[in-house]
Order: structure tokens, then sequence, then C-alpha cells
């Protein structure tokens, strides 16, 4: 039985290679059907905000490949309600959409993976 | 570098036989890259090139095999949404080969 | 399952450390190394920050980093040389860096 891995991204999408980082252990693994989840936290819930542009600051369009997630496996999306709520985005429209989770559920998530890994 | 001439124009290919650039793409390049593959694209091949240019387009990557399949079976069917159709249509490697005929760059995380 | 959490970041110039201390549950383990020791620093806040964390949450430091930074652990802090750093990260389930 493949380990389970929570990759908890916490990077804005333009800022450096975090955000590129954590998407692409996302893919790879799913791409192998290993169970992988991705919980965005903090400045990594920036990236769920629709309607990006990754041309005018020259870089692979970070926010179109997350779209992609679903297709490559990877469908348990969480994000945090208190990084959502501090940026004013909880109630706003999302994309990918996730579960949003407050801090307790959010420890209780870790839990339940065999890895984790934050970036 | 390596070129492909299609209608006397030169196109670049990087290492892999993938087009260096993605707007060099057309259907006559496509059908040059399927003669190099010792292809010919029918109506068959062609739903899956155009499939694979829509998921370029909608998620700016190409897909590696799993992805392409379950992107497949969503807008095409189960009937050509499987390994099997895919498979036979691009000689038992359809992300790789399939995104080389789609212009797309070579598919990463691909196994 | 309990995770042991590794901070390497300073906690003055990032949230790491404060978005780690959201995340514990019981029995997990907070590991302080590089500039993450700058937590330690008495008279903070973050040092405040750990002192309210509940008793089985286990607080770890690496030594040489505690050192090179002339920071003195706090009766709390289980203070760690390298060999033992590894022996902590086989004792956990597992280990989350925060990179």
């Amino acid at each position: 039985m493949a380990k389970s891995l929570l990759i908890i991204c916490r990077q804005a999408p333009w800022s450096g290679p975090g955000a590129r980082e954590a998407l692409d252990i996302a893919l790879a693994g799913g791409a192998f059907d290993l169970p992988i989840a991705m919980l965005f936290l903090d400045d990594g819930v920036f990236q769920l905000q629709p309607g990006q542009h990754a041309a005018p600051v020259q870089q692979k369009d970070l926010t179109a490949n997350l779209q992609a997630l679903p297709l490559f496996g990877v469908d348990a999306l969480y994000s945090s309600v208190r990084s959502l709520e501090e940026r004013g985005l909880l109630h706003q429209a999302l994309s990918p959409a996730t579960e949003t989770l407050n801090d307790a559920a959010l420890t209780a998530l870790l839990g339940q993976y065999d890895q984790v890994i934050t970036l | 570098m390596t070129h492909l001439i299609v209608a006397d124009r030169s196109l670049a290919l990087d290492k892999d036989g993938y087009l260096a650039d993605l707007n060099d793409w057309s259907p006559a390049a496509a059908e040059a890259l399927a003669a190099q593959e010792e292809l010919t694209l029918s109506a068959e091949h062609w739903e899956v090139l155009h499939l694979l240019r829509a998921f370029y387009a909608e998620f700016q990557l190409s897909p590696a095999t799993r992805p392409l399949i379950k992107y497949a079976a969503l807008k095409l069917g189960a009937d050509k949404g499987n390994s099997l159709h895919l498979n036979r249509l691009f000689k038992g490697t359809p992300a790789k080969l399939a995104a080389k005929l789609a212009g797309l760059p070579k598919p990463t995380n691909c196994l | 399952m309990a995770t042991l959490h590794m901070l390497s970041h300073s906690p003055f110039s990032d949230s790491r450390l404060v978005s780690c201390l959201r995340l514990l549950g019981p029995g997990d383990g907070l590991l302080l190394t590089g500039d993450a020791t700058y937590a330690l620093q008495p008279g903070s806040a973050q040092l405040q920050a750990l002192g309210l964390m509940p008793d089985t949450i286990a607080l770890f430091a690496l030594e040489e980093d505690l050192q090179a930074r002339a920071i003195a652990a706090p009766p709390r802090v289980q203070v760690v040389d390298y060999p033992a750093f590894v022996e902590l990260c086989a004792t956990f389930a597992k280990v989350n860096s925060w990179l």
C-alpha cells in the first residue's frame, strides 16, 4: 500500500519557486497514482484566486496548472478557513474548489496522512 | 537542433523531436511529424490531437498518460477515453507521441 | 499519528511558527533549528507563545544552533545535538518540515 502524502502549500503563486514545487510534487505523485492531498494555508490560498495571469510576470501558468489536479487524480483539496478569512477570500468563488477546514479540523487532517511536507 | 520542413518553412525541433516553438504548429506540421513516426493521421487521431490542444489551452501543460485518459473519457466518452484505444492510435505511448504531433511540449511526470 | 514539526526560519520575519502552533495536536513535537531558535529569545512574544503550548506538546531545539546564536534554552526546551535529532525524527510517526 502506497504511503499517503499531504502537501501543505503556503506560498503565494508568483513570489518564488515554492508554489510551483508543491504543485510539481502533487502532479508527479498523481501521475503515479499515489494518494495525495493538498492543503492551501497562509498565503498559499492566494493560489486559488480566479482570473490570475502568468504572462505579465513571465512565469509558467501555475493557476492554470492547478485546475488539472483532479485530472491527475489529486481530488483531495483543502484550504484553511482562517487563512481565507484573513485575506478576504472566505466568501469568494475560488478555483479549484477546496474543502474549507477550521484549525481543529486541520490538526485532525494532518493526523490522517502517513507523510506531510510543507512548502 | 534538427529541423522539419513544412510548406517551405523550416521548423525547429528539440532534442526529442518536439516542436521548439508551439506557435509553429499547423495541421500540416502534424502530418509531417506523423510521417516521421511512420503514422498516417486518421479522423480518430485528429480527434485526440484536438483534445490535447484543448487540454493545453485550458491547463497550460502536457498531460501524462493517466490524466490524458481521464480527460478523453470526460470529453469524448468512455469508448475513447481508455488506454486500449489511445495505445492503438499512438503506438503504445499516447501521452508522448500524441503530444508531439499536437505540437505540445513533452509531458513531464510521464510514466 | 504524532508529528514532529521542524522549523528553521526566524519567527520575527515569517509566519511559519504562528501557523505551526495552530496545527499542533496532542503528542506532537516542535523542533526549532537554524533561525527558528530565535523564537526562544527572552522577552519576545514568540517565547511567550511557546510557553502557552499545552504540556502534551514537546519542545526541542538544536544545540549547535542555540550555541551559535548565544540563546539560552528555557527549562521547558529539550536541547538535542545532531545524533539526538536523528533519533528524535525516528521517534515520531512522521516529520513535517516547514520549508
